[in-house]
């Protein structure tokens, strides 16, 4: 970083454009957000009558008040993580097994089934929605967490990860503990997977964010309010706007949406970065 | 993008450790489950959808055979050709927009400060955020009268544009959301991106006296192209699938003019009840991204022969 | 031996304990529309204390809930209209026991065999189908039976700042509101309105819209005569009948006698703000509306708040596009236990339609709408008329929800001027008709 910071040491005018540049940008980043806040702390009626108001006192906790004691968001919340959560557990046992198997085993038909699989790769998950809601139907998966989660565990991007990252592992490793009789399972377990360690947030970051924030198969599969997660709960909120609940409530509910991500955001941060950063490194 | 590993590997171990790769049923146990899994939720739906766009079928009962009639009836609609467009536009909006915002950020927040550090986390925090929320947060910025934009624009006396209604500015209006809610991606690939330069090359740079200007253009640019490559790939691909932003913001209007690709396979399939046809316009979707796909196949390729 | 019976009686006692809150509390799945008001009226059974569709609607279920200690009701609220979501919920099997749907959508859902035809059911609760108004009983039934407990009938108003009417010069001697009689005069009216008050004369929800343009257009159409769905399967748009009423909202458009860019919640804020002399919108917001306008300070406080039905500004029927809102069971096997709870829930919105009436929307029995009690509420007597002038589309007509999409598109597109009035009204019949074909 030598270098750079020499770079910054003279502070030209351009230096100041950039600069000028980026808190603009930072502002167009933050400002939605903060004004989001303001309009949850204020009363609904109050902006009714002058949406200024927002500006100024006074400010209230009042729509948190009601949110805690009415809203469903926690129950939203909750399924989210449930979702989310055995989603990437479930990805990164699957993927794991898999990558091993396709980057370090042999057995008949494998580099067959890895190009399907890779060709997996290419189908967005929108092209098999309609197919995938009746089979769905007919299973009687729909409104249950399994229904929630089995679609995301077909991705074929994490096979895909896994199976590159055990093949860029030194083949000596696991030949060693092979010819000293460890079952391929043992290897598996003792040997590589330790190693994969930062595959593994990687995909399991990715996974997680992917399900926390989809949408489209929660819509047509969690139609029951027992089951909405946070993005079809928080949007079936939306389309009365102000109508009913009152913007400021609408707002605080957001905030109680949106805050626990963020959350875990602010603390996983580093690992969260280094693991996005991983994904590009490849 | 690991194959020269993965060549190596396999060529490097095979003559002295046959007995140990040879094959083996039961090593198909390790990727069995995965399989399994990707044959039932993945495959066999492709496959039934792919059935069920030559049929007649409602959302109640499936119907009979009727060859290629779904995907005429497609072609015939001017809603569904202004759907492709749309999502081209779309794409065409965000995607030069994160990568050239993305690496602009990248390449001033890419220092050891505690500000970058605190900018970093503030441009990528929104990216954690769901589709839902974000579409939320930004109806309040658009919204006439009440909303963030038309408080500015007030403060200086003007009138803000109607960026979710008015016909020329809806797209663009779902755009800057977009971008506003993905930004931190392209900025994060770019910033790992410019951590792998090596740095004597810039002490290098720096003894013969080249100016920064000189530096970007002769040295960043040139090492990270393909994490530029990568980043406009994997934008393309995730924003052709734009949905929610379109449903929540605008319902596809006005006029159709927001409505993508995925929105139209929803109002077919699930306001319409026309599985059949939903079903041929998301196999339409899936053969562009296919094209999409190949592009990046290709493109790959060429670079690591390069 | 007796320990074994020790074992077996604990056992038992358990399993009765366990069982027992199952047994005693029937479960109903309720799904509706009408909005989320859980802050203000969630805990709240006192129904007479309750304004507007959603806050009377979520008291009403909650007395019903407290009243039946034995019926656990467990409501879902949708986003309007729901129907994506109903469908979906249908198609995998999870629908719910009782659901709002328009008497417009009934025969989308009871044509496939969806819903559980209630004639029967209503009887052993005491509810006939000749309790029903006329309009009512002829909504809900399809194929000469019974398939939802209706709720209202609700048709589109004239909802007007009489203190924006006055500064207009349109106020009558009689203090009522000066309403037009032809196109010419309403677009005369409103350029008056702007020019005295330098505000539209519409406050129109036209952002992303479809709803509104559609009763509009139907409700003109109908005013002329004009029977576009004389052919159930197939409709008739490129009309000139069609084209007057487009241009109409179109010269209304082009000369700013509208608000263009506000979206629904946007619309009712800028009509309570004062922001323009007329709004657009349904029976359902006259309850809100006279209860701000007896709020000192509010827009509606100062010069009063009036509601009409829409003006006849053409020469044929006396008529304006109505349609109602009903509960629906969904066909499922039941318990005798659980469809009694239905039956209880159907019975006690047929006994409570007053309290819902006060919405603004027009009960559907006629006990209801001859009392007293209701004609006594304020603004019933200007808008009493919509019992007689409200017209529904034809029930045989399908998918009127994809349908008013579509209409509503079109005609968004040709009265803000993105498509010509004839390219859009022909688009909307060849779209509307490849809809109908294709069901």
């Amino acid at each position: 970083m030598a270098s750079h910071s020499a770079e910054i040491r003279g502070r030209s005018f351009g230096d100041r454009l950039l600069f000028g540049l980026v808190i603009l940008l930072a502002l167009a980043m933050a400002g939605p957000v903060l004004y989001v806040i303001a309009l949850s702390l204020k009363d609904n009626k109050e902006l009714m009558v002058d949406p200024h108001s927002v500006f100024h006192m006074p400010y209230t906790i009042k729509n948190y008040i009601d949110t805690i004691g009415t809203s469903n968001v926690f129950s939203w919340v909750l399924n989210s993580f449930i979702v989310a959560g055995g989603l990437t557990v479930l990805t990164l046992i699957l993927s794991s097994l898999a990558g091993y198997g396709f980057a370090r085993l042999n057995f008949p038909g494998r580099d067959a089934l890895f190009v399907i699989v890779l060709l997996g790769l290419a189908v967005p998950e929108q092209a098999v929605l309609i197919a995938r809601h009746q089979i769905f139907s007919w299973l009687g998966l729909h409104n249950t967490y399994p229904g929630l989660i089995l679609p995301g565990l077909s991705s074929a991007f994490g096979v895909f990860l896994m199976t590159q990252y055990f093949r860029a592992i030194p083949k000596e490793l696991d030949e060693a503990a092979i010819l000293d009789n460890a079952s391929r399972f043992r290897v598996f377990w003792k040997v590589l997977l330790p190693l994969t360690v930062p595959a593994q947030a990687t995909l399991g970051i990715f996974t997680f964010l992917g399900a926390w924030n989809d949408y489209f198969w929660p819509l047509i599969s969690a139609t029951k309010k027992e089951m909405f997660t946070l993005t079809v709960g928080i949007a079936s909120t939306q389309q009365n706007f102000a109508q009913s609940q009152g913007i400021g409530f609408l707002m605080a509910q957001a905030v109680f949406a949106g805050a626990p991500i963020l959350i875990i955001y602010l603390f996983f941060q580093k690992y969260i970065v280094t693991a996005v950063s991983g994904a590009a490194v490849r | 993008m690991a194959e020269p590993l993965t060549a190596t590997a396999g060529n490097g171990s095979r003559a002295k450790s046959v007995d140990i790769y040879a094959p083996q049923w039961r090593n198909f146990l390790f990727v069995a489950p995965y399989l399994f899994i990707f044959a039932a939720f993945l495959v066999f739906p492709l496959f039934w959808g792919v059935w069920l766009s030559f049929h007649k079928a409602d959302t109640f009962s499936s119907g009979r055979f009727i060859g290629f009639d779904n995907y005429v009836r497609l072609f015939r609609d001017g809603i569904f050709l202004q759907s492709i467009w749309n999502t081209f536009y779309f794409v065409f909006l965000t995607v030069p927009a994160l990568a050239l915002i993305g690496l602009f950020l990248a390449l001033c927040l890419n220092r050891q400060t505690r500000s970058a550090a605190v900018l970093r986390t503030l441009f990528f925090s929104s990216s954690v955020l769901s589709v839902t929320i974000v579409t939320l947060i930004w109806r309040i910025v658009y919204i006439p009268d009440m909303g963030l934009l038309s408080m500015i624009y007030g403060f200086f006396g003007a009138k803000a544009p109607a960026f979710l209604s008015d016909p020329d500015l809806a797209m663009i209006g779902i755009a800057i959301a977009t971008v506003w809610w993905c930004i931190g991606l392209p900025m994060m690939l770019f910033l790992s991106a410019l951590q792998q330069i090596p740095q004597d090359i810039y002490e290098a740079a720096a003894l013969d006296n080249a100016n920064r200007w000189q530096t970007l253009r002769s040295i960043t640019l040139p090492s990270i192209k393909r994490t530029f490559v990568l980043v406009v790939i994997i934008q393309i691909v995730f924003q052709f699938q734009l949905f929610g932003q379109a449903w929540l913001m605008t319902k596809g209007g006005p006029n159709n003019l927001t409505k993508p690709i995925v929105l139209y396979i929803y109002n077919t399939a699930f306001q319409r009840w026309d599985i059949g046809m939903g079903a041929a316009a998301s196999e339409i979707l899936f053969l562009l991204i296919l094209v999409a796909a190949m592009a990046q196949f290709l493109l790959t390729r060429r670079k690591a022969d390069a | 031996m007796t320990l074994r019976k020790l074992f077996f009686a604990t056992i038992s006692a358990a399993a009765v304990m366990m069982a027992s809150p199952s047994f005693a509390a029937t479960e109903l799945q309720v799904q509706r529309f009408f909005g989320a008001c859980d802050a203000d009226f969630g805990k709240n059974t006192d129904v007479s204390k309750a304004v507007g569709e959603c806050g009377i609607i979520t008291s009403l279920i909650n007395k019903f809930a407290a009243d039946n200690p034995d019926i656990k009701v467990n409501v879902t609220t949708v986003e309007w209209p729901g129907y994506d979501q109903l469908t979906a919920q249908f198609a995998s099997g999870d629908a719910p026991d009782i659901v709002t749907i328009h008497e417009s959508a009934l025969s989308d859902y009871q044509s496939k065999g969806l819903l559980m035809p209630l004639d029967d059911l209503l009887k052993t609760v005491g509810v006939t189908p000749d309790q029903f108004t006329d309009a009512a009983k002829q909504g809900a039934t399809k194929d000469g039976k019974i398939y939802g407990l209706p709720l209202d009938n609700w048709t589109m108003l004239y909802h007007i700042n009489m203190g924006l009417f006055k500064q207009a010069g349109l106020v009558n001697a009689d203090g009522t509101p000066m309403l037009p009689k032809s196109p010419e005069e309403l677009l005369a009216q409103a350029e008056q309105f702007k020019q005295k008050t330098g505000k539209p004369y519409f406050v129109q929800n036209l952002a992303n819209e479809t709803a509104l343009f559609t009763r509009n257009l139907y409700t003109y159409l109908f005013q002329q005569n004009s029977d576009f769905f004389a052919d159930p399967k197939k409709v008739k748009f490129n009309t000139p009948e069609a084209k007057k009423v487009v241009e109409m909202y179109k010269a209304i458009y082009d000369k700013d006698y509208t608000t263009k860019n506000l979206d629904y919640a946007g619309a009712i804020n800028a009509f309570l703000a004062g922001e323009g002399g007329v709004q657009l919108n349904g029976t359902w917001v006259v309850g809100d509306y006279n209860a701000q306008s007896e709020k000192p300070g509010t827009a509606l406080n100062k010069g009063g708040y009036a509601v009409y039905p829409y003006p006849q500004l053409f020469s044929g029927a006396h008529a304006q596009y109505a349609d109602g809102h009903t509960w629906a069971v969904s066909k499922k096997d039941r318990t005798p236990e659980q469809t009694a709870a239905i039956g209880k829930f159907l019975k006690f919105f047929a006994d409570n339609d007053f309290e819902w009436s006060r919405t603004g929307h027009l009960p559907a029995y006629k006990a209801v709408i001859d009392s007293a009690k209701f004609k006594a509420l304020p603004h019933r007597d200007t808008i009493a008329a919509i019992a007689t002038l409200g017209k529904p589309l034809p029930s045989q007509v399908q998918r009127q929800f994809a349908i008013q999409d579509i209409v509503g598109e079109e005609m968004s597109a040709a009265v803000s001027g993105q498509k010509p009035v004839d390219k859009a009204l022909a688009d909307m019949e060849s779209r509307v008709n490849e809809l109908l074909a294709n069901l």
